[in-house]
């Protein structure tokens, strides 16, 4: 309970001012832990000078920004043509410059550099040809995600999706996809009926719960690129069906069913075979079930001792512990795609807000507070972000959080969105 | 030239003589001329001449003529009339008939009639009844116990049930916006099921039952109050 109330004052102090209006907080260039990049002016052909700034050099920056670990530099530049030198002085670690021409079929094509400003020598180099279909800004972000991946060891997030719930009419809800930052809204499905729990395989396939027979179906595809058809199940409907999310390999498809009398239970259905099977026993409400990155166990949210609880288990339902302590609600368990973390919402004085287990220190950490509600975490595919939905400005929008929580970034102002996923773009 | 006075009157008389004497007729030919005479007979009944104006009348010796002539007036005249007895009957058969069809199809229209007020009655009586049974039932927060207060309601439905053994219901769980969208879809099952289980205490068959969760994706009130999360967390009683 402490850190409840340590965590509340020191953001109260936050909440009073950032919490009431949309908080986007701007980097300083200056701070410490990310590394300084400055970028000359980006010489273009075939491309015009405001396409450029806002569809490159503006995209480049917000993307940088959101990656957390690289500043871009903004005040005090040199002249283009300065020494490195110059660029050192200015505070630059590293210095960017971009080559980029359009051809006459409308092509793309993008050389990018970056420099040491101390050590005077290159240390990246790279080359990108895009063929016409693909809008400049994708160019900002896969540069973004391989200047990260350059200095980090893992690419950015740059050029990920959010796949999203969204409610299109009363009782008609349909997935949709939005890029990284906002731009891009694509929908996915068209049943024109409640559809749920979108989950996407590493190779992108997308499985999802539908009403539109009436009964809840778990809708999917079989391969990649393929049509939507049905999963399960196989014969017959009428129970309880939701949740389905892939296993790590994208063999196996864990999910929820319901009964009769009212247990609702963990079940993984076998691609291959279409075999499903029972993980849990009945008692109660077992569901959100979420895999390990090995796909050996499952962390899911039970009732069994009361109120719902997070719990772990083998996937073969073996080794069943109960993971949070504190709070009387809490749910939705996302494991971390490294495995270290599992991300939750726990409900505190009549609101919900997310945390992060640390599995390694057996401890969890708060990360939204506020007097609004953030529910359905999931990770960034490089683990540094989570994307999560919030009431703060009403009605349900996604939100996208550093790990500290103090970088909250709405990613677009669409309204009665639920259940975000986030999954890498290219 | 002696002998011409002989010869010539004889030859005459011979001549004569074998022109009146003409040999008997056959029977067949008598028959041929009956026949004959009966389809003149039938002939002129049809031109429409009297019986009188039969030709043979006079022909004293060719009586089977007159009387086949006669018999054919005679038959022409019996199948007419037959004929025409035979339309008028059927004339008069065919109104029957005609009058017959009407009446039974008035009285099945006065029977559809009365069977489609039936029904409709019925249909109002069953809506009427349907309505007042199959009201929502409502929870506490994050439970799915059955609130003392509805258990009239599902009482109620029970008695639904037992009056029209026919009515099949789709019971509906439903919650309100706190808490995850998954845990609210278990718990929305849950909710239906306590309602299904209450029934069948009832003594009502399960088997005409189905059970649904919406979780918190169907609210009847999208304000976050109280007075608004109380109406969502509900079950809903849907004829199936």
């Amino acid at each position: 309970m402490p850190r409840f109330l340590v965590r509340t004052l020191l953001c109260a102090f936050v909440a009073s001012g950032l919490w009431a209006q949309q908080t986007e907080v701007v980097l300083s260039a200056t701070s410490s832990a990310k590394l300084v990049l400055a970028m000359t002016s980006p010489k273009a052909t075939g491309l015009d000078d405001t396409a450029v700034a806002t569809e490159f050099t503006a995209v480049l920056k917000r993307d940088l920004d959101e990656s957390g670990v690289i500043a871009m530099l903004q005040e005090g530049l040199p002249a283009d043509g300065a020494p490195t030198k110059a660029w050192k002085e200015a505070g630059a670690q590293w210095l960017l410059t971009a080559r980029l021409s359009k051809s006459a079929n409308g092509d793309l094509h993008m050389e990018a550099a970056a420099l040491d400003t101390a050590a005077d020598k290159g240390v990246f180099t790279r080359t990108y040809n895009a063929n016409r279909i693909v809008p400049l800004r994708y160019l900002a972000h896969y540069l973004a995600d391989d200047l990260v991946g350059r200095l980090t060891g893992e690419k950015g997030v740059a050029s990920s999706r959010i796949v999203f719930v969204r409610q299109v009419a009363p009782g008609v809800k349909e997935i949709f996809q939005v890029d990284r930052d906002g731009a891009g809204l694509v929908q996915l499905t068209r049943h024109g009926s409640l559809t749920l729990s979108p989950t996407v395989a590493a190779d992108g396939r997308l499985a999802y719960v539908t009403y539109k027979g009436g009964a809840p179906e778990i809708w999917g595809q079989r391969r990649k690129d393929g049509p939507h058809e049905k999963l399960f199940p196989t014969s017959g409907a009428g129970s309880m069906l939701s949740s389905p999310v892939w296993s790590p390999e994208g063999k196996r498809l864990a999910f929820v069913q319901g009964d009769r009398r009212g247990n609702s239970d963990i079940m993984v259905l076998d691609l291959a075979t279409n075999r499903a099977r029972r993980l849990t026993d009945g008692n109660g409400i077992n569901t959100e079930p979420s895999w390990n990155p090995n796909g050996n166990q499952l962390g899911f949210t039970s009732d069994r001792e009361g109120g719902p609880q997070v719990f772990l288990m083998q996937d073969d339902g073996s080794n069943l512990r109960r993971l949070t302590g504190e709070g009387l609600y809490n749910a939705s368990p996302t494991w971390s795609p490294n495995g270290a973390m599992v991300a939750y919402v726990s409900r505190f004085e009549g609101k919900f807000d997310l945390f992060v287990y640390k599995l390694g220190e057996g401890k969890a950490y708060q990360i939204t507070t506020g007097v609004s509600t953030s529910e359905s975490p999931a990770w960034s595919p490089d683990e540094r972000h989570l994307v999560f939905t919030s009431n703060r400005f009403g009605s349900s929008q996604i939100f996208t959080t550093d790990l500290s929580g103090r970088k909250i970034v709405r990613l677009s102002d669409l309204a009665g969105c639920q259940s975000p996923r986030w999954i890498r773009g290219r | 030239m002696r002998y011409g006075i002989y010869i010539v009157p004889a030859a005459i008389v011979l001549t004569l003589g074998s022109l009146a004497c003409k040999p008997p007729k056959t029977a067949e030919q008598i028959k041929a001329e009956t026949q004959a005479a009966f389809n003149e007979g039938v002939q002129a009944f049809n031109d429409g001449k009297a019986r009188t104006t039969n030709p043979y009348l006079n022909d004293k010796a060719n009586p089977h003529k007159m009387q086949g002539w006669s018999d054919g007036w005679d038959k022409a005249q019996a199948d007419k009339t037959a004929a025409d007895k035979a339309a008028a009957d059927k004339a008069a058969a065919d109104v029957k008939a005609a009058a017959d069809a009407k009446a039974a199809a008035d009285r099945a229209a006065a029977e559809e009639a009365a069977r489609k007020a039936a029904e409709a009655e019925r249909a109002a009586a069953f809506k009427a009844a349907t309505d007042k049974a199959l009201v929502n039932i409502h929870f506490d927060y994050d439970k799915s116990e059955i609130k003392e207060n509805d258990r009239a309601t599902l009482q109620g439905i029970a008695d639904f049930l037992k009056a029209y053994p026919a009515a099949k219901v789709e019971i509906a769980g439903n919650c309100d916006e706190r808490g995850t969208n998954e845990y609210n879809l278990a718990l929305g099952n849950k909710r239906a099921a306590a309602a299904l289980v209450y029934l069948k205490t009832l003594g009502v068959d399960e088997a005409r039952f189905t059970t649904i969760s919406y979780g918190k994706e169907k609210p009847l009130c999208t304000e976050a109050k109280e007075a608004c999360w109380s109406q969502n967390r509900r079950d809903e009683f849907k004829l199936k």
